[in-house]
């Protein structure tokens, strides 16, 4: 490690359903995170209006941020902002954020990539080369280190684990976020006989929740259907982050995005680590969803490694995969 | 008997039985699974791999052969397959013939209507020629989808951990040699467009 004066990132975060603003020490001292979500009225995500949502935020998280913190803006020496991916208008509202303060106090801008960050996060935790279970809304992948890039070893073929969650808890008249309610009134032992769907290390939900759906049709109660969900979902999802290990042959596993935050889901795969011997890093709620910190984190790693940020670290990207991302920072 | 393997479903351990070197593949309990699932996955998983390899081996196709299966402790017995994994294989410089070899076997598997559902590079032994093993996620079915998924399995495990080599194209054209790839050639174009935020962008 190089020795350098300890520099503050203000990290803007906005690919989806969470506008955040957070501010963190090149130690890893952590000193604001401050987050708002977007609820919709009915149905799914609508992408303008979560960047409305997004654009009324903002302007008071960075506000409470620095207020937080005891800082001003020329304290700060980097402003990294998740460039994707996301959709599209949520992105671009907080690279316009991140470029108007940036731009204002005259301090380096860097984008940087959502699903990198939720792994970095993990690093921040203690981990040194870790296999990433990373289960949110619209991402459900595992990911690993190997050849100078984080590679996306296994993933969902159809829909993100959190997509399927939310979706039956709509379809059964159940608000957003579905996840967490499901976990709520989840109950019974009785597993009722859903699709369990692993290929090698690629997961499918749809082909279960609609399974799901049909047996609460059949009459079912919704706790005993909550529960077989949860039940055959975190399996199917920790058995693929063990086959991960197995074939990387790594020793440690972190947890990362909304889902992670499910704590039957953090049971499994405390269990699942335990008996394969290998270390579990799970960060605290407020850093596995989606939140400004890990983009703040993931930005002064980059800039610590000399990053040469150019036109393209300006850009947003809807489709910016894992593994288009040169890992210059380890 | 000595570990071999601590896979993600079953210990793989290397003993001797009835004078043989062979293979004993034990399905060991997941404690984070539900008895429930537990229980119907590993004898869903024992029984189709047994009875997968019965189907492959009377074909001909190189695959370990089966000695035995001990239900009451979810074990199958199998011949020791003396080689390197695929994965250190394509490390050397003949990978090229190992991606041919192995295209070949896949495709053969895929005529003889079996899905091996985790052909990764560390599923294939390299001895003398290249033979399949770990049929734990296999199914039997003609689905091209399916067939393509398996395709998409290697392909991302080539990616992941062979990078320095392009095998994608050396592995396609081999195993488009087979009769009816065409099929599952197109659906692995469906499959790839399908995944997230993939590069081939419409």
């Amino acid at each position: 490690m190089r020795k350098t004066l300890s520099k503050i990132a203000i990290g803007i975060e906005s690919t989806a359903h969470t506008a955040g603003v957070g501010l963190i020490t090149s130690e890893g001292k952590i000193l604001s995170n401050q987050r708002a979500l977007y609820v919709p009225k009915e149905g799914g995500i609508h992408p303008r209006e979560a960047a409305n949502h997004h654009s009324e935020k903002l302007p008071d998280l960075f506000k409470s941020a620095l207020e937080e913190a005891k800082l001003t803006p020329t304290d700060i020496s980097l402003v990294s902002y998740a460039r994707g991916p996301g959709l599209g208008p949520c992105l671009r509202t907080g690279a316009t954020a991140a470029r108007a303060f940036a731009y204002y106090h005259d301090i380096p801008l860097l984008g940087v990539n959502h699903c990198v960050a939720h792994l970095e996060i993990g690093i921040l935790e203690g981990a040194t080369d870790p296999v990433l279970l990373y289960l949110s809304g619209a991402n459900t992948q595992v990911i690993a280190y190997a050849a100078g890039r984080y590679r996306v070893f296994g993933e969902t073929i159809d829909i993100g684990i959190g997509n399927g969650l939310d979706k039956f808890a709509r379809e059964v008249g159940m608000g957003f976020p579905g996840g967490p309610k499901l976990e709520k009134i989840a109950e019974g032992d009785v597993l009722l006989d859903l699709p369990y769907s692993v290929k090698g290390m690629d997961l499918a939900f749809s082909g279960l929740m609609t399974a799901a759906k049909q047996k609460l049709d059949s009459g079912h109660s919704l706790a005993s259907v909550a529960y077989s969900i949860q039940e055959t979902a975190f399996a199917m999802s920790c058995e693929v982050s063990e086959r991960a290990l197995a074939h990387t042959g790594k020793k440690e596993l972190v947890l990362g995005g909304g889902v992670a935050c499910n704590s039957r889901l953090r049971e499994m795969a405390d269990i699942m680590t335990k008996e394969r011997g290998v270390k579990c890093f799970v960060p605290e709620r407020a850093l596995c969803v989606d939140n400004g910190v890990m983009i703040a984190w993931l930005g002064l790693q980059m800039m610590g490694a000399d990053y040469n940020i150019t036109e393209k670290d300006n850009e947003v990207d809807q489709k910016y995969r894992t593994d288009m991302v040169e890992v210059t920072w380890r | 008997m000595e570990i071999k393997y601590r896979g993600a479903e079953a210990i793989v351990e290397t003993g001797q039985w009835l004078g043989r070197k062979v293979i004993f593949k034990t399905r060991n309990k997941r404690g984070y699974r539900h008895p429930i699932l537990e229980k119907r996955l590993v004898k869903e998983r024992l029984r189709s791999e047994s009875r997968i390899i019965e189907r492959l081996i009377s074909h001909g196709v190189n695959v370990p052969a089966i000695y035995g299966v001990d239900i009451s402790n979810n074990c199958i017995i199998m011949e020791f397959i003396d080689g390197i994994t695929l994965e250190k294989a394509l490390r050397g410089n003949d990978f090229e013939q190992y991606l041919a070899q192995t295209a070949k076997l896949l495709s053969l598997l895929h005529s003889l209507t079996v899905v091996h559902g985790d052909p990764t590079t560390s599923n294939f032994m390299v001895t003398d020629s290249v033979y399949v093993i770990d049929f734990g996620l296999s199914t039997v079915s003609d689905d091209n989808e399916a067939r393509a998924s398996d395709l998409r399995v290697f392909l991302e495990s080539l990616d992941s951990h062979h990078s320095e080599i392009s095998g994608r194209d050396i592995f396609l054209s081999y195993y488009s040699e087979w009769s009816s790839s065409a099929l599952v050639l197109e659906a692995l174009k469906v499959l790839e467009l399908r995944g997230r935020y993939n590069l081939m962008r419409g």
